[in-house]
């Protein structure tokens, strides 16, 4: 057997990094006519497709660096696509007749692929439909609506058949495609192999069918001994039935002719007969009773293991728990803290198992967090405290400045009156004084009456700006 | 796989889930040549109660290009009298030709239109020249540059 790792067919793939898996048409059903069909191909320089709608720019060599590894740039023929649904009629390209790939709008308002449309204008420029004329300046990409209603139309994935939307089949071949073809993960093979087999390691290399001792991959023996092989088919030596031999392994675990030991062989019944008269056995057997009481039993014991096992469990968790809480109230009392992880005896921070792994410090942050609730009480008893205290503050207050301001209103009236007063006794005083210096030579009479006319009016006025105070006071 | 194939794949499995009255595919073995049965359905006292025989011939830029679409004359099979149909089964008909075409046009339009266009016709008549014609044409039938002058059928 030769070595794994051979390239027997690098010669016919010059570079399989440089190859594009093309997906070529698959068929559409029984009513079709023979129709070439080809899933996949390499194709060195295939052409390169339509991607721009994808709104991905897709140069070969840039998707080539782009890809992480193992993955292949791969190619779809849009037009060959099996759609999961029937799709609406009016996002078939009138041209193809298949879903529209890379739609523009004409300027009379039709809608045909891009390709269709130039393939078309090759021979005549007038609108297939209404044969308004046309240029190719007149074209214009469709709008995003139309491109968006034909990206989400579900198609069959050439390789798993999975429905996909249209817009995502790319990736889906090169990233996600349990069937597409991916590099050899083998270090010096250069061949594809399918995502799913990417595991198993390079399987380009030569064995012997075990059953017709041909040649070939191991790639395709699971294949060739299930379906190809001339050899495939045996008769089992048991039964007689035709079986697969590479499958004879299963039949034989369930052949009713393979000779079988009696159920409760492992209690010590050592009878053995071929399986299909085992049932007959199984009524006369003599461990028919021993047999089902000792599986239960036995079920019963692991059941209870695994309770011990729990409970033990549980119990060391616990003791850690309380050796913890002493650890930390031992702290408190020292240091006048209520929490410190340093006192955690060391021991039982190492030992502590991942299940029980948060329990000191949950037991710690509900400590602390009991502490800030209580806090956060007293804070708001304390605001609470605070604001009555202010509401009653104001009252005093204002009930003091009421007192206050209606006593100012009475002494100032009261110093209104007691100021007229001193004013009349002023003006009484000054014409005391008159009269009594005033009886001089210069001025007899004269001054006298006019005097006396002008004593009278004074304290009519007098009274009359103290009523006029009084009541803007009031 | 060619653009011709994929269209025409397409037209298959519309054809096969159902066609117009009066029209039915007798083979289509591949991407080159079918056979389709034409029926006249009214009473036209020309076609009644018979049947003719279209062969579509495709070339590779199908739909961009016209068929080749001619009656084929089998012992039940005649080619229906015409003002526009030749003896040998060659149709006068702008649809078919270069000018008229236009890559919507499908099998089963074609087939359509040459049914109302034998529903039409009242002249039971060859175009003229048709023994001329046939006589000497050499040519395939997309060649020939036939003037459509009558407007009427």
């Amino acid at each position: 057997m030769p070595p794994p790792n051979t390239p027997r067919r690098s010669s016919s793939v010059d570079s399989a990094a440089q190859s594009h898996l093309d997906y070529l048409d698959l068929d559409l059903g029984e009513a079709v006519p023979n129709i070439p069909t080809s899933a996949y191909s390499l194709s060195p320089s295939a052409p390169r497709q339509q991607h721009l709608h994808l709104g991905v720019d897709r140069q070969p060599g840039g998707s080539l660096n782009r890809l992480p590894e193992p993955n292949l740039p791969h190619t779809v023929d849009f037009r060959g696509l099996n759609y999961a649904d029937t799709v609406d009629e009016n996002l078939l390209c009138p041209i193809c007749r298949v879903p529209m790939v890379e739609p523009v709008d004409t300027a009379c308002d039709h809608t045909f692929c891009k390709d269709c449309i130039t393939e078309a204008f090759k021979y005549s420029n007038l609108c297939p439909i209404d044969r308004f004329s046309l240029t190719n300046t007149d074209l214009h990409k469709a709008h995003k609506i139309v491109t968006n209603q034909l990206d989400a139309l579900l198609v069959l994935c050439p390789c798993c058949t999975s429905p996909v939307p249209r817009a995502m089949i790319l990736n889906h071949l090169e990233r996600y495609c349990k069937d597409a073809l991916v590099r050899c993960p083998g270090q010096a093979c250069r061949d594809t192999v399918k995502r799913k087999l990417y595991g198993r390691g390079c399987l380009h290399y030569d064995v012997s069918c075990p059953d017709c001792n041909m040649i070939m991959q191991q790639l395709e023996m699971a294949d060739h001994r299930e379906r190809d092989c001339q050899e495939r088919l045996k008769d089992c030596s048991h039964c007689g039935d035709v079986i697969l031999r590479c499958k004879e392994d299963g039949h034989l675990e369930k052949c009713q002719y393979v000779p079988a030991s009696c159920e409760w062989a492992e209690y010590g019944c050592d009878y053995e007969s071929r399986r299909k008269d085992l049932a007959e056995h199984a009524d006369v057997c003599a461990f028919k009773f021993v047999g089902p009481m000792a599986t239960i039993l036995k079920k019963e014991i692991n059941n209870l293991r695994s309770e011990v096992r729990t409970l033990t469990e549980k119990d060391h968790i616990k003791e850690r728990r309380i050796k913890f809480l002493e650890g930390g109230f031992g702290g408190q009392r020292d240091t006048d803290r209520p929490l410190d992880y340093a006192d955690l005896p060391s021991q039982s921070l190492s030992n502590l198992a991942d299940s029980s792994h948060a329990d000191p410090l949950d037991s710690g942050h509900e400590y602390l967090l009991s502490l800030v609730e209580a806090q956060e009480t007293k804070v708001d008893r304390l605001s609470a405290g605070m604001t009555e205290l202010e509401a009653k503050q104001t009252m005093m207050l204002f009930n003091e400045t009421i007192q206050i301001k209606n006593e100012l209103a009475e002494m100032r009236s009261s110093q209104q009156v007691l100021s007229m007063h001193v004013r009349w006794l002023l003006n009484f005083r000054r014409q005391e004084n008159q009269r009594r210096f005033g009886a001089g030579p210069s001025s007899g009479g004269g001054t006298d009456g006019g005097g006396s006319s002008h004593d009278m009016p004074f304290p009519r006025r007098l009274s009359d700006t103290m009523n006029r105070d009084l009541v803007t006071k009031l | 796989m060619t653009f011709a194939t994929k269209r025409l794949q397409k037209e298959l499995q519309k054809i096969h889930g159902n066609l117009p009255p009066g029209i039915s595919l007798v083979s289509a073995e591949g991407f080159d040549e079918w056979l389709l049965d034409l029926k006249v359905l009214d009473a036209n006292p020309i076609y009644l109660n018979q049947t003719y025989r279209l062969k579509f011939k495709f070339s590779p830029s199908y739909p961009i290009e016209p068929p080749e679409v001619t009656f084929h004359k089998t012992a039940d099979r005649p080619i229906p009298m015409h003002p526009h149909i030749y003896s040998n089964g060659i149709i006068c008909l702008d649809l078919l030709g270069q000018q008229g075409w236009s890559p919507v046009q499908n099998v089963e339009s074609i087939c359509m239109s040459l049914q109302s266009m034998l529903t039409g016709n009242t002249k039971n008549e060859r175009p003229e020249g048709d023994e001329h014609f046939v006589a000497n044409n050499r040519r395939r039938p997309k060649d020939i540059d036939f003037y459509y002058h009558d407007n009427t059928v």
